[in-house]
């Protein structure tokens, strides 16, 4: 178990918010981590700290063996960290495909995984040439994910993927992000936690911008009671 | 749906009030009304186009935008008739870059040898005061006044004599004062601050140095026989040239601009309105200052367009190069041709650019959402430094075109600026293709807005014309604008923020 990503200690302020105050975690190499919390604990601040975004204002983050704290996000994000943020923020006046190729960071790297994005979301084929702002909601949520997949990333950071969806289209992505497992490496956020629990073989909680617990998902289930406290849901 | 059917709407309004306007002033009349309202409205876009993209991508109101206008104006009136003056300067401006070049260099160098161990602000103070007096003492006489006076190049005339210039090693000497104090203005800002330093490629950088400096020397050592070449080029070939430089300079202005007082300021939008007010002022000074606070006559047209006759049609005008041209039997002039083909051809770029390049679609996406850009690992700021050059570029374009058509005077960067603002507003800022619509709307409504003046209208059922006072014709632009935005309050293109 190599970890890939490593945030020791970060503090994040946002304006005078001292949102994060000591937040840990460890990302396993080849695995689904899933970062847990309630409503406001500090999730998507961590995601975005991690890539420079929110930069902390103290603490290391490792990413591939080389420290990233303090890079500016474009140069965090060059070293093959793909961001799929909460509200997908796809381009909606650009189509489907520049949506894609404008996630090239080298010619040529859409056409070679095309094939591979449409077998996973058979949907974007159809819609290719059509603008993005056209697409449904569960179709966006698909078309960021497939963006984040253009560039040969080593890690994803996928916030809050199922918001907003009809529990069919949940069940579609949860496979798809299954299948996309076992060829990247998924730090997850999410507030279905049933999605997540079946999905991560780690987990970080925090709450209130502060490290509760991490180890592996299979030990958290057997803590209902930690489970109920921080998350509000029964496993 | 409903954005279509406004717009079939709105299409309709301004297609009916075009009808019932030739049916009016008679079809030659409301033609040239029609040219005047276009040449307006291609200016309009020029400067608008770029207050939009930059607007649009970087959330900057950019108040120093019809200051980059003037200076073009200026650059190019100045490039067409006196390069004497652009001769003598732009030596002292590429020698202060070699220093600012070196200043970084050695910057470098410091920060790896941990010489001054990083801050130190009294060091950092005397550096840049020391560097202002060498500023001072290097441009100390220099003759500037008898420079600018100096307008000796009526098309055709004779080259003067080289009486305003200074001696070679009084300039050489200058250039070396400028290195200097590149050199310390650039160096001494560094140790203000204790952080990181970004590792600069040294040989690019010596390369620089070297090539700047050798620029400098050249171009003096060869003032007189550049001058006599660009004397002797064709007017057209001259105009060409002065529209280029004005372009070159507007770009690098707005990339200056850009990377040292707009970029510290991204997310503080009160304090970016100040600063781009005060860029506004201080460069409506400087242009004083050099220039001179009265206004020039406009600038002699290239000679495509100057030879006094008129031509029958567009056709002929390619073989005659005549001044006016007959429209559906009235003289217009040619220049003015020109200005709308500038701005159609400019409308045509940008857009191409903007659909068809990988540069047109991260711009695209930034004006949406830039930081979603960044986070795909693109160099958001350097694209916001590109856009601001092309705006910049733009804008520079547009003064060098209007010069032979309004002349050049210290206020024609505020005014134009605020028609190229309400285009903005009207078209939807931020939008590229509404700056467009605006632009033209505006420019029609100002030509109309003067020919009711002269002319009159008469309604449908109406004996006599009612003329319009001078008053209206100047505030139809206002009134155009009042009235699109208590239909749409966010403009024609405008989204609901």
């Amino acid at each position: 178990m190599n970890p890939l990503l490593e945030v020791h200690d970060i503090h994040t302020y946002i304006g005078q918010f001292h949102i994060l105050q000591g937040v840990s975690l460890t990302v396993p190499e080849g695995s689904v981590t899933a970062l847990l919390g309630r409503n406001g604990a500090g999730k998507t601040t961590t995601l975005k700290s991690i890539l420079g975004l929110t930069p902390p204002r103290s603490g290391k983050i490792i990413f591939a063996g080389r420290e990233i704290q303090g890079l500016r996000p474009y140069e965090i994000a060059s070293l093959g960290i793909g961001y799929v943020p909460e509200h997908r923020a796809i381009f909606t006046n650009l189509t489907v495909e520049e949506n894609l190729r404008i996630a090239e960071r080298r010619k040529g790297e859409l056409k070679r995984k095309a094939d591979f994005i449409f077998s996973l979301f058979p949907d974007l084929k159809k819609l290719y040439k059509l603008p993005a702002g056209n697409l449904s909601g569960g179709q966006q949520q698909m078309l960021a994910i497939a963006r984040a997949l253009v560039p040969d990333n080593r890690l994803l950071l996928i916030d809050e993927p199922s918001e907003g969806l009809a529990p069919l289209l949940v069940r579609e992505l949860m496979s798809a992000i299954r299948q996309l497992s076992s060829e990247v490496t998924i730090l997850l956020v999410d507030q279905n936690f049933q999605m997540t629990s079946s999905l991560a073989t780690y987990y970080t909680l925090i709450d209130d911008g502060r490290l509760i617990s991490s180890g592996l998902m299979s030990e958290l289930l057997k803590e209902p009671e930690t489970v109920r406290r921080y998350l509000g849901a029964v496993v | 749906m409903k954005a279509y059917r406004e717009a079939l709407a709105s299409f309709l309004i301004i297609l009916g009030i075009i009808i019932l306007v030739y049916w009016n002033f008679g079809v030659s009349k409301a033609t040239a009304t029609l040219l005047s309202g276009l040449t307006l409205a291609s200016l309009y876009f020029l400067l608008g186009a770029g207050l939009s993209l930059i607007f649009g991508l970087m959330d900057v109101l950019n108040f120093a935008h019809g200051v980059i206008f003037m200076i073009g104006a200026y650059i190019g009136y100045t490039f067409f008739g006196n390069p004497r003056l652009i001769l003598n300067t732009l030596p002292l401006f590429l020698a202060l870059s070699a220093g600012v070049a070196a200043g970084t260099l050695l910057n470098q160098f410091f920060s790896k040898q941990n010489v001054a161990g990083g801050q130190n602000r009294v060091l950092s103070l005397l550096l840049v005061s020391i560097g202002l007096v060498t500023l001072w003492w290097g441009l100390r006489g220099f003759p500037l006044r008898p420079l600018v006076a100096f307008e000796p190049t009526t098309p055709g005339g004779a080259i003067p004599t080289a009486l305003a210039q200074e001696p070679l090693a009084r300039m050489a000497s200058r250039l070396g004062w400028m290195v200097l104090s590149g050199l310390l203005l650039s160096l001494g800002p560094s140790f203000w601050r204790k952080g990181k330093e970004k590792p600069v490629v040294i040989y690019r950088h010596i390369s620089y140095i070297l090539g700047l400096t050798a620029a400098a020397f050249l171009i003096l050592v060869e003032r007189n026989f550049l001058e006599k070449f660009l004397l002797s080029l064709s007017v057209d070939l001259r105009f060409l040239l002065a529209m280029v430089a004005a372009v070159v300079v507007g770009a690098i202005l707005g990339a200056l601009i850009e990377g040292y007082f707009i970029r510290p300021f991204y997310g503080r939008p009160i304090a970016q309105i100040v600063l781009t007010l005060g860029l506004m002022f201080v460069g409506g000074e400087l242009v004083k200052f050099i220039w001179g606070k009265e206004g020039r006559a406009p600038m002699s047209p290239p000679s495509l367009f100057a030879v006094s006759c008129i031509s029958p049609n567009i056709f002929a005008w390619f073989r005659e190069r005549c001044s006016s041209i007959y429209i559906v039997g009235r003289a217009f002039p040619s220049y003015r041709l020109f200005i709308i083909f500038i701005g159609l051809l400019m409308f045509v770029v940008i857009t191409l650019l903007l659909r068809y390049t990988r540069l047109g679609m991260i711009i695209r996406a930034g004006v949406q959402d830039s930081e979603m850009v960044e986070a795909l690992g693109i160099n958001v700021r350097r694209v916001f430094t590109i856009v601001f050059a092309i705006g910049s570029a733009l804008a520079a374009l547009g003064g060098v075109v209007a010069a032979p058509f309004v002349g050049v005077y210290p206020d024609m960067g505020g005014i134009f600026q605020l028609q190229a603002f309400i285009a903005v507003v009207i078209g939807g800022m931020g939008n590229y293709a509404g700056t467009a619509v605006g632009a033209l709307i505006l420019g029609l409504a100002r030509a109309f807005g003067d020919t009711l003046v002269t002319t009159g209208f008469t309604f449908p059922g109406m004996a006599q014309a009612w003329k319009a006072s001078p008053a209206i014709a100047r505030a139809s632009i206002v009134l155009v604008m009042a009235l699109v935005l208590l239909v749409r309050p966010s403009g024609i293109f405008g989204k609901k923020r």
